[in-house]
């Protein structure tokens, strides 16, 4: 009885097990692994890195940002400013929604529409805050004026565009609406695979990719396997582990490229608390960490030590700023001038659960600890992560700002009015200065003048250190021969994979066994 | 007597290695276990760092050596908590007899009902880091075995002759537990606890690895673990050397208690 | 029989009962407001009462209490604060997943334990026996959090025989269910092997091989049927640690289960899902033990042929 059992549970479990596994897709597809999954695949809730990256794929805005953050059109053909606060685009015509619908301005508002309705939650929201009308002119004119002459105002024109009509429901999970972009979405499995089709009615080069998979898979070192195996074609970026680099670099049908990134990552200091409002106190902390030793060692020279928050390849980066070099005795020092003594001052420190962001808490810690300054770390996965930030419940974090491109970010994060819940003044900056510089980069329309007051923030930034700057993260890509063609930019962005091609590897096996 | 009992001296011998490592450890080994050197980031075992470093550069030896005294300093005191907690619980119970006892033994059903491991993970959640409340959410797995075995004994020897003699007496009810009750039950708690110790150190090691237990930067052998699993390609020594040493020191104290039982058994 | 099913059953509730209010009690004691972890950092005061109240938490402990009971009830376990879904669905999406490394951790531990215990107990003190024995000792003793990782390293990354993690086909089953199956295989074997060694000396053996059967067969066709009661209450018992035990795995494996589940939503904060992933283990674990009881109960008078 007991023998018969098991052998029908056997049975039952090896036929389950090998009926399961249709594959995600045709072969011919190119396998992309990442290593979180997206949140959303529609434009307008999109706010992680990867649900952009992915979806930038699959929806168009009317302007898209290039390779020196600066705005050029996508949907939109011209772009006019009759008057400060006044932006007329010109959209293209024929272009067509993967459905076969054809664009026009009223999706457009809609799209935008959509995201203003409080009924949506969506948290895109604030960031169209400086527009205050968007108008259809006709069929193919869409006007948008703002509150004042806002100098970034095309950043709101990246608005991935959906078809009129598409409705929401907050955050759906594996639902996007028809988009213009290159593909169009095929299947979308959280935690699983996104598989993206092409879209017929976007023009394509004749052999280039006809679509990708998105696989997730959160480790590491499977994705290195999946690499060295041939299952998997690329990955980039947060999907490759620094230290597994040189295993990968040993298998010659990879290809391992490094570029400079936007990734900026650094460290939080939180006003509120008085020992940190002490000039003395930040500069201890910035001579107390070795950042180079970080790069070289811990992230396999995969950054650049940043001096602050744009990198060299943006177009306003002033790179005539205070730098901090590892310099333990004057941490000391300063700690010690402060009023503090070694030991004493007790910091908490909270970061955003990841393996990787565990190392490095614990390397700050040591660092630290060696300057005299105690660490307490915290750790809390993404939801707490953000509640502490915006509840000012910690006293030193580290993040990363991804895909910065117009300087408009430093009122964002530097205004003393930007302060959570609404705004991302997380550390609760203020400086009279500083709000005077912001406030005036969003309005001046003159590019040169622009410049040269976004150098002085960078500047007074580099002096007074509301953020520690760690370092500019590269973007690395590990791609198989096979797939040519593919560009990386600096912010990651994956859209070259749209006119990349990919020669599938006839022996070989997909998708487990 | 090796011959006769292997399991009980292969046992001792083991646990007494972990216990020496535990308690001598910090003297022979110089090396900071918090110390880090990117530089040596995942440096394989070799001259200098015998048993590697860590992916912070930290020497594994000096990691491990520490780590031992967190799994021991943790296993034991829960397993004296929860023998304490149990018995005391368990041992009321059966004296009070009638209604408090079945009313006890209603909420130990309850807890039983919940699979100790879940508990465990349950309240190391809501409890947060701290050694002291890993001590707290572990114990919770384990007085229930206690309890029962108490309880058991106590009944049981409730009705013996001796007891109503030595009643009948006038010894009191602490005189008669210290002195009629203690020996009967002394063997089968040993044998228990021995388990239990091992038992907890799995346990912890496994609350650890799920972020639950001790919280880095303290080494524990299963936080160790955790963080080894992402290098399991380029320095699989983070993984084999926290592993192995938590197999050796759960066998040690299985053989033990296996050894115990035996050596109980034959006395009966 | 039919009477004992039922008041197996009608036990379950008060059973049940007493979990889930442990489940709640444990759950509300937690510090910390899961509304502000949910809508994030841009969220307005008023989207924060609004979500309050959505969800129940103004409400007095004892009126969440019963609502949380009724939701029982109908199998309405709250919605997720991080997936945005209801707890149910994303639980029901992931039990199958459990229950499969589960099941194979129970198939690997029956089909190593046998072999093992038979021989081990056909023969008492012989070298097989010590072997097998040894090998149960080390496989109880090397846990889940070990035994994985160690299997990974030898047949995935060193031999490349299996793959590394994930669920898939039937060669990502095999290490997850070794390791989960090992230690349970191991108890097993070892109470196989007493109870097989104590009824070989019994005198209906004695009387099978005097009836001419070999020492094999009347093993096999005898000593193994009386050697099982013990056993099958034991797989019973060691049902429940296969759950407790596929936590571990599924984080170990990546195994896309309730144990990986539960754990990211305590890491989360996700207050529902904690609490519907903890109810539906700890319910599991009451159900496999009664039907241990019962198949204890009824396989019992079958077999009472023989010294007890």
């Amino acid at each position: 009885m007991i023998r018969g059992f098991v052998y029908c549970c056997s049975i039952a479990l090896a036929l389950n097990a090998c009926a399961k596994h249709a594959p995600l897709a045709p072969p011919t597809y190119l396998q992309v692994d990442i290593n979180v999954s997206p949140a959303t695949l529609d434009p307008r809730f999109a706010t992680d890195a990867i649900s952009e990256r992915i979806d930038e794929l699959i929806h168009d805005g009317m302007v898209r940002a290039d390779r020196g953050g600066e705005f050029a059109g996508d949907l939109a053909e011209s772009i006019e400013r009759p008057a400060p606060t006044r932006l007329i685009f010109h959209l293209r015509r024929g272009i067509r929604f993967s459905d076969g619908r054809g664009l026009t301005a009223r999706d457009v508002k809609y799209t935008y529409d959509s995201v203003l309705d409080p009924a949506s939650s969506s948290l895109k929201r604030a960031g169209l805050a400086e527009m205050s009308s968007l108008r259809v002119l006709d069929d193919y004119t869409v006007e948008m004026t703002t509150w004042r002459p806002f100098a970034p105002a095309l950043a709101m024109a990246t608005l991935g565009v959906v078809p009129a009509g598409s409705g929401f429901a907050r955050a759906r999970i594996g639902f996007a609406p028809p988009g213009t972009g290159a593909f169009r979405l095929a299947r979308f499995t959280p935690d699983e695979a996104i598989v993206l089709a092409r879209n017929p009615y976007h023009p394509h080069p004749r052999d280039s990719v006809p679509g990708i998979v998105f696989k997730v898979v959160p480790e590491a070192t499977v994705r290195a396997l999946e690499m060295v195996e041939g299952i998997c074609d690329f990955t980039e970026n947060d999907g490759v582990q620094p230290d597994l680099i040189p295993y990968l670099a040993s298998h010659r049908d990879l290809a391992i490229e490094e570029s400079p990134g936007t990734t900026f990552q650094y460290l939080i200091f939180n006003f509120r608390d008085p020992r940190l409002r002490d000039l003395r106190m930040r500069r201890a902390i910035a001579y107390a960490l070795d950042r180079n030793q970080f790069v070289e060692s811990m992230l396999r020279g995969t950054a650049r030590v940043a001096t602050g928050m744009l990198t060299p390849e943006n177009w306003a980066y002033a790179g005539k700023v205070t730098r901090y070099q590892y310099d333990p005795a004057a941490a000391k020092h300063l700690l010690e001038e402060a009023g503090f003594t070694p030991g004493d001052p007790r910091l908490s420190f909270v970061y955003k659960t990841t393996p990787e962001g565990r190392r490095l808490a614990e390397a700050l810690q040591a660092m630290l600890r060696r300057a005299g300054i105690r660490l307490e770390i915290r750790t809390s996965e993404w939801a707490t992560f953000y509640a502490d930030l915006t509840r000012g419940n910690f006293d030193l974090a580290s993040s990363q700002l991804v895909g910065i491109a117009d300087p408009r970010e430093y009122y964002l994060i530097y205004d003393s009015k930007e302060l959570p819940p609404q705004g991302m003044n997380r550390g609760a900056y203020s400086s009279p200065e500083m709000d005077r510089l912001v406030e005036a980069g969003d309005t001046e329309l003159d590019p040169i003048a622009r410049r040269k007051i976004y150098a002085r923030v960078q500047q007074l930034a580099a002096l007074d250190l509301p953020y520690l700057p760690l370092w500019w993260v590269d973007n690395v890509t590990v791609l198989n021969r096979r797939l040519r063609g593919f560009e990386p930019y600096p912010n990651g962005s994956l859209r070259s994979l749209a006119a990349a091609t990919y020669v599938p590897s006839p022996a070989r096996h997909r998708f487990d066994d | 007597m090796i011959r006769r009992n292997p399991s009980l001296f292969v046992g001792a011998a083991t646990v007494a290695l972990v216990a020496i490592v535990a308690l001598l450890g910090p003297f022979a080994v110089r090396a900071d276990p918090l110390a880090i050197d990117l530089s040596r980031s995942l440096a394989p075992p070799g001259p200098g760092h015998w048993l590697g470093c860590d992916s912070l550069g930290r020497d594994m030896l000096a990691r491990m050596v520490w780590g031992s005294r967190l799994s021991l300093a943790v296993s034991t005191s829960v397993v004296v908590f929860s023998l304490i907690a149990g018995s005391l619980i368990g041992g009321t119970a059966a004296l009070a007899g009638g209604r408090i006892d079945g009313l006890v033994m209603r909420a130990v059903d309850i807890v039983l009902a919940f699979p100790g491991f879940l508990l465990a993970i349950a309240l190391a959640a809501i409890l947060g880091p701290g050694l002291l409340d890993l001590v707290l959410a572990l114990t919770a797995m384990g007085w229930t075995g206690y309890a029962r075995l108490v309880r058991g004994q106590v009944l049981s020897l409730r009705e013996r002759e001796y007891v109503e003699a030595a009643r009948a007496l006038g010894a009191g009810d602490g005189r008669l537990l210290w002195r009629h009750l203690l020996p009967g039950i002394a063997g089968p708690l040993a044998v228990q606890a021995t388990f239990g110790v091992g038992g907890i150190i799995v346990a912890e090691a496994a609350l650890s690895f799920l972020g639950l237990g001790a919280r880095p930067p303290a080494p524990s052998w299963g936080n160790m673990l955790d963080a080894g699993r992402q290098f399991l390609l380029v320095a699989p020594h983070l993984t084999t050397v926290p592993g192995a040493a938590i197999g050796l020191s759960v066998l040690g104290f299985n053989l033990l208690g296996d050894g115990i039982a035996q050596a109980v058994g034959h006395r009966d | 029989m039919t009477s004992l099913l039922l008041r197996r059953l009608a036990a379950l509730v008060p059973v049940t009962l007493g979990v889930a209010t442990l489940t709640f009690a444990m759950i509300h004691l937690v510090p910390g407001d899961p509304v502000v972890a949910m809508l994030g950092e841009n969220a307005q005061p008023a989207d924060i009462a609004g979500m309050r109240h959505q969800l129940g938490l103004d409400r007095p402990l004892w009126r969440q209490y019963l609502t949380f009971l009724g939701g029982l009830a109908r199998g309405d376990l709250g919605e997720s604060i991080s997936m945005h879904e209801p707890v149910a669905g994303a639980i029901a999406d992931r039990y199958p997943a459990t229950l499969e490394l589960a099941g194979a951790g129970l198939v690997v531990a029956i089909l190593l334990a046998f072999p093992l215990g038979i021989i081990a107990g056909a023969n008492p003190g012989g070298a097989a026996d010590v072997g097998a024995m040894g090998f149960a000792i080390l496989g109880i003793s090397v846990p889940h959090v070990c035994l994985g990782p160690l299997l990974m390293i030898v047949f995935s990354l060193l031999l490349g025989w299996l793959p590394l993690t994930g669920r898939g086909g039937l060669s990502h089953l095999i290490l997850p269910a070794v390791t989960l199956g090992t230690a349970i295989a191991a108890i097993l074997a070892r109470m196989l092997r007493q109870s097989l060694a104590r009824v070989i000396g019994a005198d209906y053996m004695r009387t099978a091989r005097g009836k001419g059967l070999s020492r094999t067969a009347a093993i096999i066709r005898h000593g193994l049927r009386n050697a099982l009661t013990p056993v099958i209450t034991l797989i019973g018992l060691e049902a429940g640690a296969l759950l407790t035990g596929s936590i571990v795995t599924e984080i170990i494996f990546s195994w896309p289960g309730l144990g990986r589940l539960l754990i990211s939503a305590i890491g989360n904060r996700d207050y529902p899902l904690v609490e519907g992933c903890v109810l539906v283990f700890a319910l599991s674990y009451v159900v496999i033990n009664m039907v241990t009881d019962l198949v204890y109960s009824a396989a019992d008078p079958r077999i009472r042929i023989g010294p007890q």
